[in-house]
């Protein structure tokens, strides 16, 4: 859809989910002088130079989760990479991998690479798109390897509650399963009291001491030999085209994924490496300067969606920068007589020329819905706006 | 753009030794025991344990280490007077020199040991450090590399660490990992006592017996004559090595 609304001049695009920001300063500035002392020519140990591994160690720890830098974390051309690379390591051809639905797009051709099967979970909208363990189980069978999920989730910007993440961990116990964790988003986790009233995700999905740091599986001692943390600078500093992310798990897994990882890639690019650790070791003010900003953003979309109430309705996210609407079932039938989202978006693109994506490409649970990015600018967010209220005649 | 970058070069020069001077006074002046953690890696862990376990012997205020790692030519003596960067700013740069200075002239409370991370990476850099700091203390973390073929960068860092081990006085003290085979022949440079940590059967303090559970790990540590059995909740190896530099701190100081 982004490809297609590239060609047409004057688009908004609400579309790619990529943030508006340049990466931090400081980060910048380390890669450069990184370049400079002339270290980034040469290929690192393939899980990444060890500064970067042990810095990212001592970030770990401060959000209770521990792992041996030497052995247990290695770097990543971008998440994608430390997913594909793990679903490779282990998974067998014909084994299913477990992903919610809806869920991140790249999710199914990297389980398909991997020659594995994608499975949909379809989440609960009406529980704010929330994880139905009951449905889970039901889809487990023996050929089921792994579940593949990103908390907070893509496109609709929900969290998975504590509660449904332990049940989750306990299911990966009883049937041997490998629990892969996405959490590019963890940084943009909005308030609760600035959450809709009500929303169960607001009240149990975030750790005791603090209501704006995401609870993770990464904490949870007892499962560390099955579980695959995943965490990508991309969004959090603004480094998407930095390619840089890291997996983190035990050190028997670490093993056969590296094997993987270095066949693939060799090693993370070095000068991103230098460059992701300045950014840990010195750029959260800017990480937290983007959250602001973003719930703004969301603050702002959500009422400019509340303006088009007969067209939409929506679960207010609480974190990430994405919100996914249903299209209300008589204007998807006038807009897109029987074409779905994938119909609608187009019809959008091409009259009202603004970019969304299909929420069927998300799953078919997506389907009838629309995501849109709030990480564009408020200009972005309010032309956008301006435009659909004018298609929709409000 | 070439002028921008020369101007911020000197001013980085001028911020450099204004902050080594005002270093140096404040030492001169407050004469705290300085124990130095050098090495390629596990240098942060291996001074936070320090700081646990002396700051448990000795009380909070009267030990001090870098804050958030500053442990180079600028940052060393940020960590020393106890001053955040003032990053990209020349106005906070100018601040913290006007701050280095009162603090230097003037500051009558001073912790009575200082826990300092060195971090070297060119040749030169150990000298620098220590024209300003005179540690009677100093632990050799490992000396390893991150690059696939590297051999001569190792090598570099080995003469920084043995500028180190040569400049440490006679009654000072040099803690050395025996399980790095180059941080273990820089015994032979020094003349302070030397006192060896490891898993090695011949290491003075020695970690034996290692089990990782979901916990963490559980090892059995033996110095001078003694074994406990001890659990740390972070894996990985260097914790352990970082536990023990620490723990034989302890017990020398």
């Amino acid at each position: 859809m982004e490809l297609r609304a590239s060609r047409i001049p004057g688009v908004v695009s609400l579309a790619q989910g990529v943030p508006s920001f340049d990466t931090p300063e400081a980060v910048k500035r380390a890669a450069i002088d990184a370049i400079e002392k002339g270290k980034v020519a040469k290929y690192s140990l393939a899980p990444g130079t060890l500064e970067f591994r042990e810095t990212i160690a001592q970030y770990l720890e401060k959000e209770n989760k521990f792992y041996d830098f030497e052995t247990e974390i290695i770097a990543t051309a971008g998440s994608i990479e430390a997913i594909t690379a793990t679903l490779l390591a282990i998974l067998e051809p014909g084994d299913e991998v477990l992903i919610p639905d809806p869920t991140y797009t790249s999710y199914q051709p990297a389980i398909k690479v991997a020659r594995g099967v994608p499975v949909f979970v379809p989440l609960a909208e009406e529980k704010h798109w929330a994880l139905d363990i009951e449905k889970f189980e039901k889809l487990i069978t023996p050929r089921t390897k792994a579940f593949l999920f990103c908390n907070p989730n893509n496109p609709t910007g929900t969290i998975f509650t504590r509660n449904q993440l332990h049940a989750l961990a306990q299911l990966a116990i009883k049937h041997n399963l490998y629990i892969l964790s996405d959490e590019v988003y963890k940084d943009f986790i909005y308030p609760v009291k600035s959450c809709e009233a009500g929303a169960p995700s607001a009240q149990f999905n975030r750790v005791n001491d603090s209501n704006e740091r995401l609870y993770s599986l990464a904490e949870l001692r007892g499962i560390r030999d099955r579980l695959i943390y995943i965490f990508s600078f991309s969004k959090a500093y603004a480094m998407t085209g930095w390619r840089i992310a890291f997996l983190a798990t035990h050190q028997d897994l670490a093993k056969k994924i590296l094997a993987v990882h270095d066949t693939l890639v060799t090693c993370a690019p070095v000068v991103s490496q230098f460059a992701a650790q300045a950014a840990l070791e010195m750029a959260q003010e800017d990480v937290k300067k983007f959250k602001d900003y973003f719930q703004k953003r969301r603050n702002l979309i959500c009422k400019r969606l509340d303006k088009l109430e007969n067209v939409f309705e929506y679960q207010k996210p609480d974190s990430a920068y994405f919100v996914f609407p249903r299209i209300k079932d008589e204007i998807l039938r006038r807009v897109a007589k029987n074409g779905g989202s994938w119909q609608f978006a187009l019809e959008l693109l091409e009259k009202a020329k603004v970019a969304v994506v299909p929420g069927a490409a998300f799953g078919p649970s997506g389907e009838n819905h629309i995501r849109m990015c709030f990480g564009r600018s408020e200009e972005d967010i309010n032309e956008a706006f301006e435009r659909m209220e004018k298609f929709f005649r409000i | 753009m070439l002028e921008k970058n020369a101007m911020k070069k000197i001013l980085k020069k001028i911020v450099q030794f204004h902050l080594k001077l005002f270093t140096k006074i404040t030492l001169w002046r407050h004469r705290p025991f300085i124990v130095a953690v050098a090495g390629s890696t596990n240098k942060t862990t291996t001074k936070d344990y320090i700081l646990k376990f002396l700051r448990e012997k000795y009380g909070e205020k009267e030990v001090r280490g870098n804050p958030k790692s500053y442990n180079t030519e600028i940052g060393l003596p940020l960590a020393i007077l106890y001053l955040d960067s003032g990053e990209s700013s020349m106005l906070r740069w100018l601040k913290i020199l006007v701050q280095a200075k009162m603090r230097a002239l003037f500051l009558r409370k001073f912790p009575k040991k200082l826990v300092l991370e060195l971090g070297v990476e060119e040749k030169g850099d150990m000298e620098y450090l220590l024209e300003m700091v005179h540690p009677e203390m100093a632990i050799v973390t490992n000396i390893e590399g991150s690059y696939t073929y590297s051999n001569s960068s190792l090598e570099k860092i080995f003469e920084e660490m043995k500028f180190l081990a040569k400049e440490l006085p006679a009654k000072g003290y040099l803690l050395l990992n025996s399980d790095d085979e180059r941080v273990k022949s820089l015994a032979g440079f020094s003349k302070a006592k030397i006192v060896t940590y490891g898993f090695a059967e011949d290491a003075d303090a020695r970690a034996e017996d290692l089990k990782t559970d979901a916990q963490g790990q559980i090892f059995n540590f033996v110095f001078q004559g003694k074994k406990e059995s001890i659990r740390i909740k972070k894996y990985g190896r260097t914790n352990i090595y970082a536990w023990m530099a620490a723990k034989v701190v302890k017990n020398i100081l």
